[in-house]
């Protein structure tokens, strides 16, 4: 508000005669930091569905819980106030509330808009929670790293000395072991094996691959390849980011920011090219298909968020997947009995049943289901030393459900929560896709060596 | 029985408390009677703009100039009450241009501080602002909480030794010959603070001089001395919305017209209004239509407010008065201005003046006049300070914000709990008690409601009006009965039933005119809540000891409408 007077009539600014440059043109859609949610909570009617359905409020006493985070918080805010509460950092980004609320309240798009805010506005940059944040966060940044040496890698990853640091200079648990990174990366195989082994311009793929397949799990990767190549389709690898779940997940919006801008545009060319986009991993596929849109605005985004699919959700729509599966049967110890835990984010997309439906089908497969509570890693979150005990009182149940289930190894298609369900139980974690590859391609996929 | 004071005030709205605060910093002795709960008439049922005086610099410019100097006072001595939100005059396409060139004109001349905008540059302020508006005048237009301004003002009188009563309601104006000399009131439950299920008593007041400030009521109190006041009450709706969509006052650039204002009050938007004239300032329709119409008008300006949900609707009754011979057809012609009126001069009748007219932004200084009549008609030579000194809650401000302290508080409960309480924040919130919060919409503590408890007893609304506890989106579906639970074990069990069945009625009497969309899903959730926790769905016939008592088979709807405290 100006108190000083200026001249009047003559001085009123007119929309057309005005050129002095001065003025930037109004931003149609602000950044997202400074998104204005205020409106969102005019949906919210305190039910407390959410709260019920917050797998950290359950286990945290101290945790106000999703109505708080979200609509309450954005109620109290003022234009100009900054002063986000630092209990958003306690959320886990499981985004179970979104999926709870009964009325559409965009739950998820508040925290993640409030926690940049107190990233920005509250987080020292040079705390160590910041920066061993952003560490975590940008763990794409990073991986190239260790999978350019992965055997090195591997080995001082596991000495207790390095984990003694990790916890005593980063603030990263020592209660886990980190991921190993994969001797020959997905791309690296790709490249060697000269790109996809099917061309057909008309029936095309284009595969979000993310971090974890490329750097730790490129077997899940490749059995996506020879699945959707056994159903005739051109697989495209276009360049990506990380998807930017973590950073979500972590307050580093402009870091998700930057990483979005890339996938948009590399994936809105694919699909000018004729290409769907699909996911293995169900983070990546809920980020590009919710988040996006919720928080950026590119162009292309909501095409590309259109557009985008959980890899079997896809041929389950496009294909007769079910009748593939219903002939194919699996003769191989390794994948027999599986205690299935379907992810938060495979949930949230309406996912969790399709893969013990789909299962069930195939001869000598067998998975059960080990019930609807959350992991309790939550990507970065649980490799916090502060957040350790909660995500394992978190994951207590599904531990519990995995121990008395019918099998010694589990199924997810998440991969952090395939460390913590290896972590809590000792199982060796598949992903669906690999039972898929089995099932339609053949267990011994490494005839195919390069 | 008999009690006596030097000065008697009737209504314990912003007017009446803001002169006995000034009478009693003078030195005099004074007592305030209020029939409901302090600002239960007009000043709980304005839209809680401070004006800049941009309202009235083309019409009335007389008020434009008062207002902007009130305003500036009421900055400095209740900071604690007021925002300063700043606001807008926006001009739509088919407002008039020549009306948009008089209102900056009429701005200038009466000193207030105004920058011209285009519409691009009033979007960047407020960007749910239409995309086709084509300017703006910024003015210093503020919000006021007018409930928290008239406790604090009535608090103060308190401070300076004032007896001030609540549910006290005025059955006669005594009157022997020329002279009136007192009031006979009927309290609720007995006098001082208010507590469930005492009996009823009637008091007697004797006083040198009586001051009417009933506003809408003068003329009903002025003829229970066979003196006439012609108040001309006229009704406005209020709409309010869940969330704040606007952070700055928006009015309407044009000549006049209902539905033209948008004022973001605390954690809501306040949409106004209507004028029309009803007789009877305890008794006129509410319709819908009101209601939707303050909706359609305002969405030209703010289109969001189509999709929002109101959380509740009220009226109000503006005390306007005209001098007689003048016989204004249309109330929104009639002057805002307010008028001293004197008995003796006028009627011949000594010892009593009437007040009426008048804005809520002006309270300050039409109060100083009637003191400074009330002291020359007493023979009392005292200054009036009240521009001067803050309101209990305003000292040091700056102070308060620059070591803004958490007291152990979730940030934006802390930020909204010392707003409210502003310098009183570390008398209250500074507790080694637990304290919870208990009205989550509003982020309001234990230790908060207390405070007002110990203000106001037994009544609720009470605690309402001081910490805004219930007034937010859930409408007190969640904190009602946390509420109560807090009046315990001070007080037993039937008591303290009995304040959350009238704090129910109040809030329920609002939301009956928002029963749609959103809040109609909330509506069934409180109901659900309190069926099934509090066996709130019982027979109402059956539910109070009155309909037993009265013997009466079939419900008194009307005592639905007859507001708070029944």
């Amino acid at each position: 508000m100006s108190n000083t007077d200026r001249p009047t009539d003559e001085g009123v600014p007119d929309e057309q005669s005005r050129d002095d440059g001065e003025f930037e043109p109004i931003q149609v859609f602000p950044e997202a930091e400074e998104m204005d949610l205020r409106p969102g909570a005019d949906d919210c009617y305190k039910c407390s569905t959410c709260d019920t359905n917050c797998p950290v409020a359950e286990v945290d006493d101290e945790f106000p819980g999703p109505k708080f985070q979200g609509p309450e918080q954005w109620r109290l805010k003022r234009q100009d106030d900054h002063d986000i509460d630092e209990s958003v950092m306690k959320c886990s980004n499981c985004m179970r509330c979104d999926s709870a609320c009964p009325s559409e309240v965009p739950l998820s798009q508040m925290h993640n808009t409030a926690r940049g805010e107190y990233v920005e506005e509250n987080m020292t940059k040079l705390s160590r929670e910041y920066l061993r944040n952003r560490m975590l966060a940008n763990y794409r940044r990073l991986a190239p790293l260790g999978a350019a040496f992965p055997r090195t890698a591997n080995f001082v990853m596991g000495l207790s000395i390095t984990k003694w640091l990790g916890e005593k200079t980063m603030g990263i648990t020592s209660e886990r072991e980190l991921p190993a990174f994969a001797t020959e990366t997905f791309r690296e195989w790709w490249r060697k094996r000269g790109g996809p082994a099917v061309h057909d311009e008309n029936n095309r793929i284009a595969y979000f691959h993310g971090c974890y397949a490329n750097y730790n799990t490129p077997e899940v990767a490749k059995a996506l390849v020879r699945v959707y190549e056994q159903f005739g389709y051109e697989v495209l690898v276009p360049e990506q980011h990380c998807s930017g779940t973590p950073m979500f997940a972590n307050g580093m919006l402009e870091d998700a920011r930057r990483s979005a801008e890339t996938n948009v545009r590399e994936l809105a060319a694919a699909i000018d090219d004729g290409a769907d986009v699909v996911a293995s991993c169900s983070s990546c596929s809920m980020s590009i298909r919710q988040e996006y849109p919720e928080l950026f605005d590119f162009e292309g985004t909501d095409e590309v968020a259109t557009n985008t699919w959980d890899a079997v959700e896809y041929l389950r729509v496009h294909e007769d997947l079910e009748a593939a599966l219903a002939d194919a049967s699996v003769d191989d110890g390794r994948f027999e009995e599986f205690a299935y835990h379907a992810p938060c984010h495979a949930r949230n997309q309406g996912l969790d049943g399709q893969t013990i439906e789909l299962l069930e089908l195939i001869d000598g497969v067998e998975a059960h289901d080990v019930g609807d509570s959350c992991s309790g890693i939550s990507g970065t979150y649980g490799w916090k030393e502060e957040n350790y005990e909660t995500s394992m009182k978190i994951g207590k149940e599904m531990f519990e459900h995995m121990a008395d289930a019918d099998a010694t190894a589990g199924l997810t298609e998440c991969p952090t929560c395939s460390m913590q369900m290896e972590h809590g139980t000792g199982y060796e974690i598949t992903h669906t896709l690999e039972i898929l590859e089995a099932a339609l391609v053949g267990t011994n996929p490494t005839a195919e060596s390069t | 029985m008999g009690y006596d004071t030097e000065v008697l005030v009737l209504g314990g709205g912003s007017t009446g408390c803001g002169i006995a605060r000034d009478l009693a910093m003078r030195g005099l002795e004074v007592t305030l009677v209020e029939r409901g709960n302090l600002t239960h008439g007009t000043t709980g049922r304005m839209h809680g703009l401070l004006h800049s005086g941009g309202r009235y610099a083309v019409s009335d410019r007389a008020s434009a100039t008062e207002c902007i100097e009130e305003n500036e006072v009421l900055r400095d001595i209740a900071g604690h009450c007021v925002e300063l939100t700043g606001g807008l005059f926006v001009q739509r396409p088919e407002d008039p241009d020549s009306y948009f060139r008089e209102k900056l004109e009429g701005c200038r001349e009466c000193g207030i501080p105004t920058r011209a905008l285009s519409g691009r540059e009033a979007r960047e302020i407020e960007p749910y602002l239409a995309n086709d508006v084509k300017r703006a005048i910024e003015v210093p237009d503020g919000a006021v909480d007018p409930f928290r301004l008239c406790v604090a003002n009535a608090l103060d009188a308190q401070i300076h030794g004032a007896r001030i009563e609540t549910h006290a309601e005025v059955i006669d104006l005594l009157r022997e010959g020329d002279d009136v000399y007192g009031v006979r009131v009927r309290h609720d439950s007995g006098p001082g603070r208010r507590t469930h299920g005492v009996p009823g008593s009637t008091e007697e007041i004797t006083a040198e001089y009586v001051v009417n400030a009933t506003g809408a009521w003068a003329g009903q109190i002025a003829a229970m001395a066979d003196l006439e006041v012609a108040v001309r009450p006229s009704k406005g709706v209020m709409t309010i919305m869940n969330v704040r969509q606007v952070d700055t006052v928006i009015n309407r650039c044009r000549p006049k017209g209902d539905a033209d204002i948008i004022v973001p009050h605390e954690t809501t938007a306040i949409l106004g209004t209507t004028d029309e004239e009803v007789t009877d300032p305890d008794d006129y329709p509410e319709e819908e239509w009101e209601v939707d119409m303050m909706i359609d008008t305002l969405s030209e300006l703010v289109p969001i407010l189509s999709e929002a949900r109101t959380i509740r609707s009220f009226w109000g009754v503006r005390p306007l008065y005209e001098p007689p011979g003048r016989a204004t057809e249309d109330p929104t012609d009639i002057t805002r201005d307010f008028f001293l009126l004197d008995h003796d001069e006028r009627d011949g009748v000594s010892g009593v003046a009437s007040i009426v007219g008048g804005k809520l932004t002006t309270y300050r200084a039409m109060a100083e006049e009637i003191a400074d009549h009330v002291c020359a008609e007493l023979g009392v030579d005292a200054t009036c300070a009240t521009a001067e000194e803050p309101l209990p809650g305003s000292e040091n401000l700056e102070r308060l914000e620059d070591g803004m302290d958490e007291f152990g508080l979730r940030s934006p409960i802390a930020r909204r709990s010392t707003k409210r309480l502003g310098s009183r924040s570390r008398d209250v919130l500074e507790t080694d008690e637990p304290n919870p919060v208990i009205c989550a919409c509003e982020g309001v503590t234990r230790a908060e409601v207390q405070d007002a408890i110990s203000q106001s007893g037994t009544d609720l609304n009470a605690v309402r009006i001081r910490t805004r506890a219930s007034m937010g989106n859930c409408q007190g579906g969640f904190c009602c009965g946390p509420m109560a639970n807090e009046l315990h074990p001070e007080y037993d069990e039937e008591t303290v039933r009995e304040a959350l069945d009238d704090l129910f009625d109040e809030r329920w009497k609002g939301q009956r005119h928002a029963l749609w969309g959103e809040q109609l899903s909330q509506a069934m959730l409180n109901y659900a809540l309190h069926a099934t926790t509090m066996n709130r769905d019982r027979d109402p016939a059956n539910a109070g000891p009155s309909a037993l008592e009265t013997g009466s088979e079939s419900l008194e709807y009307a005592a639905f409408d007859a507001g708070e405290g029944q």
